[in-house]
């Protein structure tokens, strides 16, 4: 009977076009086409920034000092720039604040003759903090002039540089691509689930629920000789697969995005794709989402049978969908693992197993607590959807 | 056969409703000691004012409400007692009911006959029969959002009859409909009557009462303040129509 009750309810669904977007549509476009964007737009500014001419000023008594000859020396290939001489400060302020002029050097009268005694000078640099762009320039432009002033120094106190770097650190990574990806994506990966999961069940939720209320058709499903909790859990079971259907299609749409179309330019992403794209790490995840969908559907029924019509419905679920999403925040601060304490925290657990599970790092036994505990509250939460089912007031308007 | 002993329906209030009513009660009456009996091959009517609780009372006949008290049997099976074996004999007909609008007329009656338990070769035979009878040849495998109201209506009505029940209750089956698909419903009630069921159905259109009812109740206030058969009614009219009369009861009783 809960099978007959389940086809009927997919059919249902699938032939709604509201639960099709939601479901199907939206998962599987919103990756490639929020890729692009985002790398097109990017790649927009980061070439209009490499084209723009900096207007620097440079204020000193003397045009020849070191400071001025090592910075025209720096190639246009940091950015071209032009270089403008002045003999005081006044009206800076006010050209850099309208941006007639980016940035300014203040060099001291005496910088040569520091330099040349092995002294400190100080540069005073005027720019818009707002450019961020700017300064990251500024600071290109001053690291290469003072390590050349440095290497002068060393020449001339015939110093060996080793003197102030005692310690000449090697990294030598031995961690895997699919561990570096996995810590990354691992932290974006659940929070894709929960956030289509959620969306994937709540269209289901809303029409199989509220949907009949409206629609007058509650009221004989009820007459029929069939037990409430086997109508519960056949349109449960719908809801929840839809939730499934959801989070797949926008693991696919990104792997699409990331694959097919090479909008994102790493080296050797696609094979580590691949790596993560197991049929084990699939089917893993579908473990997973399984009593997170149902968790989902049990949260959801309740409002759904409570609401009189799809606003109200929708109304009440937004704001959950908002304390839903908090825990998969927390999967993807980077120092946040999977332990004998988050393992039993509901959502966070299944954040946490899914980000080990995609570097490949699970233990195995937290994630047999972590099912467990997400289980346990996927039935407690149909528990609780099963006797608002049963409430006479919820069910008859 | 219906039999209904003593029911009472209590609702629980709300906050927000004690306000709306303006009342201190928790719990609202919506049926107070009602009790009546349908017999096979006859046709009950429970009539009434809006609000006066026969929706109520029949959807606790349905067994989609639990009465607060009281007992129902459908055909001898208490209802709250084994509610899914005594709905097996229940078809249940409104005239607001509602239907799955991406569905098809064939895959709604498919439906409802597995959710009743009918076996495939009487379901083929009913379906057939009802599509015959109704006329539904035509439309079955067109969306019922593409429907007018009076196919979607007989589309209800093989819905409601699907699994062949011995008890059928329509509860105002033809508010809101024309003549014409009104007219489908009366004669399905009047064919249920030959067919030996037990029927019964709410209104308050006279004129239906005197076409089709053999026994008839008459609720006001959740309380059952006139039980007779048609002809006694009839008989023991003070004034010249049965809607007058009908009215002098409601306004005897206020």
């Amino acid at each position: 009977m809960i099978f007959t009750i389940f086809k009927k309810e997919l059919k249902d669904t699938l032939r709604d076009r509201r639960t099709i977007i939601a479901m199907i549509v939206v998962p599987i476009l919103v990756f490639p086409i929020i890729l692009a964007l985002s790398s097109t737009v990017t790649k927009y500014f980061d070439d209009k920034q490499k084209e723009e001419v900096l207007k620097i000023a440079l204020i000193s008594d003397a045009t020849d000092n070191q400071f001025t000859q090592r910075l025209s020396a720096i190639p246009d290939s940091l950015g071209p720039k032009e270089l403008i001489f002045r003999q005081d400060t006044v009206g800076l302020n006010n050209e850099i604040s309208i941006d007639s002029i980016q940035l300014a050097f203040v060099i001291p009268s005496n910088f040569d003759q520091d330099q040349d005694s092995n002294k400190q000078s100080t540069i005073q640099v005027y720019h818009k903090g707002v450019n961020l762009g700017n300064k990251e320039r500024v600071k290109d432009y001053l690291s290469l002039i003072e390590n050349t002033l440095l290497q002068e120094r060393f020449q001339r106190l015939n110093l060996d540089k080793q003197l102030i770097d005692p310690i000449n650190e090697e990294f030598i990574d031995i961690s895997s691509k699919k561990e570096i990806i996995g810590k990354i994506a691992g932290g974006f990966l659940p929070y894709l689930f929960i956030i289509f999961g959620f969306i994937g069940c709540m269209y289901p939720a809303i029409d199989l629920f509220t949907g009949e209320k409206e629609r007058k058709t509650l009221e004989t499903l009820l007459t029929t000789p069939v037990p409430r909790w086997k109508i519960l859990i056949g349109k449960m079971m719908v809801i929840s697969l839809s939730g499934i259907a959801a989070a797949i299609f926008a693991l696919v749409g990104m792997f699409a995005g990331l694959r097919l179309f090479n909008i994102v330019d790493i080296p050797g992403l696609s094979a580590v794709i691949d790596g993560i794209l197991t049929p084990q790490f699939i089917l893993g995840l579908l473990v997973l989402l399984l009593p997170l969908t149902i968790f989902f559907a049990g949260i959801m029924i309740p409002a759904t049978i409570y609401a009189k019509s799809f606003k109200e419905a929708q109304s009440v679920l937004t704001p959950v969908n908002f304390i839903i999403l908090l825990p998969a925040f927390v999967g993807m601060l980077p120092n946040i693992e999977l332990d004998y304490t988050t393992a039993f925290i509901p959502i966070v657990n299944i954040v946490l197993a899914t980000k080990e599970m995609v570097s490949g790092t699970i233990d195995p036994i937290l994630l047999i607590i972590s099912y467990l505990v997400m289980v346990a509250v996927a039935g407690i939460s149909v528990l609780f959807s099963y006797r608002r089912f049963g409430k006479e007031s919820n069910i008859v308007s | 056969m219906i039999q209904v002993e003593n029911i009472r329906k209590e609702f629980e209030l709300t906050k927000k409703q004690q306000k709306e009513n303006n009342t201190k009660n928790k719990v609202a009456l919506a049926v107070d000691d009602v009790s009546f009996e349908c017999q096979p091959g006859r046709i009950f009517s429970l009539l009434g004012p809006n609000g006066a609780g026969k929706t109520t009372t029949l959807r606790m006949l349905a067994g989609i409400l639990k009465p607060t008290q009281g007992s129902i049997k459908i055909n001898g099976i208490d209802i709250q007692k084994h509610a899914n074996e005594a709905k097996k004999d229940i078809g249940f007909l409104t005239g607001s009911t509602g239907l799955y609008e991406r569905l098809t007329p064939n895959e709604i009656i498919e439906y409802f006959a597995k959710l009743y338990g009918v076996a495939k070769e009487d379901y083929e035979e009913r379906k057939d029969n009802l599509y015959t009878l109704l006329g539904m040849h035509d439309f079955q495998d067109k969306r019922i959002g593409r429907l007018s109201t009076g196919m979607k209506q007989k589309v209800s009505i093989a819905r409601t009859m699907i699994h062949d029940p011995k008890v059928v209750i329509f509860d105002e089956p033809t508010s809101g409909l024309d003549v014409i698909t009104a007219e489908n419903i009366i004669k399905l009630i009047g064919d249920c009557k030959t067919q030996g069921k037990t029927v019964i159905f709410s209104s308050h259109i006279m004129s239906e009462v005197d076409l089709l009812c053999d026994d008839l109740a008459i609720i006001h206030k959740g309380t059952i303040i006139h039980r007779s058969s048609m002809n006694e009614f009839r008989e023991d009219m003070q004034t010249d129509n049965l809607t007058a009369e009908f009215i002098r009861i409601i306004n005897a009783n206020n």
